[in-house]
């Protein structure tokens, strides 16, 4: 998977890179609209990482010159300008996605999982979970075709998780992916915590949960092999 | 009183007075007129009369005994008398002129009368010439009901004709205070075309309101840009904290006390994001960067935020009272703000709430509007507090450290946005409640 970041912040775009590749994404980095511009025309990326506030470019109107140029990547904006037309002027223009800066790395690569789920129709929408079966696109959780009662939040933890599997996810990251925009002030509060208990117990109901594993004071991991 | 009418009163009014001081002095100068002229007429008769006695003698006009002599012509309009008199009168040699009244054949004759006494033949004679009055009278009366009918026209089209000018007059302003001034909420909405006028005041009226709306545009244009200007410079440098912790929490390399460090490092990150996003949030929704197009079933909508903070609820043993929820659609609104409104206000109940406690939440109509109220049986808010629960970074219980005080701030700004009111009691240690009234005749 061939990856372009545009973005002018290059502590930032370090980083992005850092993270993609581990997860085994080929990585190029733009600093400029113009090396973008350049370097969309002559490569083919699977997706291309778009910061909109870039100091030569509008990042809208580089969307613009890349579909016009009839690229296929998928394309997800990236801005700390937050403003509410933003995200819809960028929608609008063909993007696939929106990501308000600050943004957790995770929620990136679930966010670039989903656009390839939805742009190539993938067949194969069960994810096994140990002895459990995850029904992406009906949003369901079996066990012996035993439908297990999960909230739409329960399911929420347990696809992210699984999407991350074997590494430690933060209560922080969970939080954010869970609640999103919501604007609850309480970060301290234990709502995480609640689900995870509550998805464990409806778990443990049907098989063994164990590989739900809490770590202690930073978060969860979902163990797979 | 409408500016208007006033100046349409107050002309009328001026006008009446002027007219009735007219209608007062122009009978008065009527007369002085006449009777100047008819005492004009009076002396040239006395004077010819004397010349008359002087040249023939008194027998020849008074052919009486007594040589008196009263002649009237036959309208009895002017006569003229002469008799003798027994006493030297006061005045004598002194000609004097009055109204008088005397009945003559059964008829009551008003006259203006010359008299003066005169010396003939040793004998003191009274001469009186008298000039009718009623013709004089007839005219000095036609021409004041005359002129009152014409002051009274006059006054009344004036009143028409100032209503008429006036509106005239004030269209300009009227312009100004609805157009400008009174039917805009926003300054994005602001309209700044000059109004047309040849009027001085309103065209400095007009420029002064226009030069004010400016400034006030201006500033909430420098506000938005201000805001995405603090978004951006504060939210890059987290965005990079943040995601260079991540990558050092998932790298095998830190050891495990490190990762607990940066863990809480992350915590702190992302309160102090929360913290940036939650004013601009405030700041974009006074500055009404929201767009308000949307309809909201608002039963549908409370029972997603409640079903979104059940496990919480139950978590904490609370008991929530929701069945009786009135359906109501409420538009138009912008659903994700109303959302988080509500959410915030159920947050807020559940986080203030005792163990084992209790939430009310009850909805209905009345008289097109929606009632909504969030009621809890929590730890409730100490009186002197209650006026600053809405206030930015108000710490309500420093004891205890809870919440960053943008939770109320929050939906204070969203409620103002669709003009909801909200209305809040609580007494400490026995709960609180929000009722919150959407106004059902909502303006876009």
């Amino acid at each position: 998977m061939n990856v372009l970041i545009v973005e002018d912040e290059r502590q930032l775009s370090h980083e992005i890179e850092i993270f993609l590749t581990k997860q085994g994404y080929n990585c190029d980095v733009a600093f400029t609209g113009k090396s973008a511009s350049e370097k969309i025309y002559v490569n083919s990326y699977d997706f291309i990482l778009m910061d909109v506030g870039l100091p030569d470019h509008n990042g809208f109107q580089l969307l613009k010159e890349t579909k016009e140029m009839g690229k296929d990547a998928a394309i997800i904006l990236i801005t700390a300008r937050g403003s509410v037309d933003d995200k819809i002027t960028g929608l609008d223009l063909g993007a696939d996605d929106y990501l308000p800066k600050p943004f957790s790395l995770l929620e990136l690569q679930a966010r670039m999982q989903a656009i390839l789920r939805r742009k190539h129709g993938l067949k194969n929408n069960v994810i096994q979970i140990h002895s459990f079966a995850m029904d992406i696109q009906n949003r369901t959780v079996s066990h012996d075709s035993n439908l297990i009662p999960l909230t739409k939040k329960e399911f929420d933890i347990l696809h992210y998780m699984a999407l991350h599997k074997n590494r430690v996810i933060t209560r922080v990251q969970l939080t954010e992916h869970i609640w999103g925009d919501i604007l609850e002030e309480d970060y301290e509060s234990n709502y995480i915590d609640v689900h995870i208990k509550n998805l464990r117990k409806k778990l443990s109901q049907f098989g063994n949960s164990d590989f739900i594993e809490t770590v202690r004071g930073i978060g969860y991991r979902l163990n797979m092999h | 009183m409408k500016l208007q009418i006033k100046l349409v009163l107050y002309n009328a009014f001026s006008k009446t007075l002027i007219m009735s001081a007219l209608a007062f002095i122009i009978p008065m100068l009527i007369q002085k007129i006449v009777y100047n002229h008819l005492d004009k007429r009076l002396h040239a008769r006395e004077e010819k009369m004397m010349r008359m006695i002087r040249i023939g003698g008194l027998k020849e006009i008074a052919i009486d005994q007594d040589c008196s002599f009263d002649s009237y012509n036959i309208f009895k309009e002017e006569f003229v008398s002469i008799s003798p008199i027994a006493a030297l009168p006061d005045d004598f040699g002194k000609t004097s002129i009055t109204n008088s009244e005397r009945i003559v054949d059964n008829e009551l004759l008003k006259h203006r009368v010359l008299s003066q006494s005169f010396i003939y033949d040793n004998q003191l004679y009274k001469i009186e010439i008298g000039e009718g009055l009623s013709s004089a009278d007839a005219l000095e009366n036609s021409i004041r009901n005359f002129t009152l009918k014409l002051m009274l026209a006059v006054v009344l089209f004036s009143i028409f004709f100032d209503l008429g000018f006036a509106q005239i007059l004030l269209k300009p302003f009227n312009k100004i205070v609805t157009e400008k001034l009174r039917n805009v909420k926003h300054p994005s909405s602001f309209n700044l075309t000059p109004v047309r006028t040849h009027t001085f005041e309103f065209r400095q009226l007009d420029q002064s309101v226009n030069e004010m709306m400016s400034q006030i545009k201006e500033a909430f244009q420098l506000e938005r840009e201000f805001i995405t200007n603090v978004s951006h410079e504060l939210l890059t440098p987290i965005s990079i904290l943040q995601n260079r912790v991540e990558n050092m929490i998932n790298d095998p390399e830190v050891p495990e006390d490190v990762v607990n460090k940066l863990a809480e490092s992350q915590k702190t990150l992302a309160r102090l994001s929360r913290v940036i996003k939650a004013l601009l949030y405030i700041s974009r929704i006074e500055n009404e960067q929201y767009i308000k197009n949307e309809t909201a079933e608002l039963s549908v909508l409370i029972q997603d935020v409640l079903e979104e903070l059940d496990v919480l609820i139950q978590d904490k043993g609370i008991t929530l009272q929701a069945a009786e929820l009135e359906a109501y659609t409420f538009s138009p609104c912008n659903r994700s703000l109303i959302h988080t409104m509500i959410f915030n206000l159920v947050s807020n109940a559940i986080k203030y709430n005792k163990p084992n406690g209790k939430i009310m939440v009850h909805g209905s109509s009345q008289h097109g509007n929606y009632f909504l109220r969030i009621e809890d049986r929590g730890i409730g808010i100490p009186e002197d507090q209650l006026p600053f629960i809405f206030d930015r970074f108000k710490r309500l219980r420093p004891e205890d450290d809870m919440g960053f005080g943008l939770g109320l701030p929050i939906v204070q700004s969203i409620a103002g946005f669709h003009q909801i009111s909200i209305e809040v009691t609580s007494e400490a240690g026995n709960g609180t409640s929000f009722l919150l009234c959407f106004p059902g005749q909502l303006s876009s």
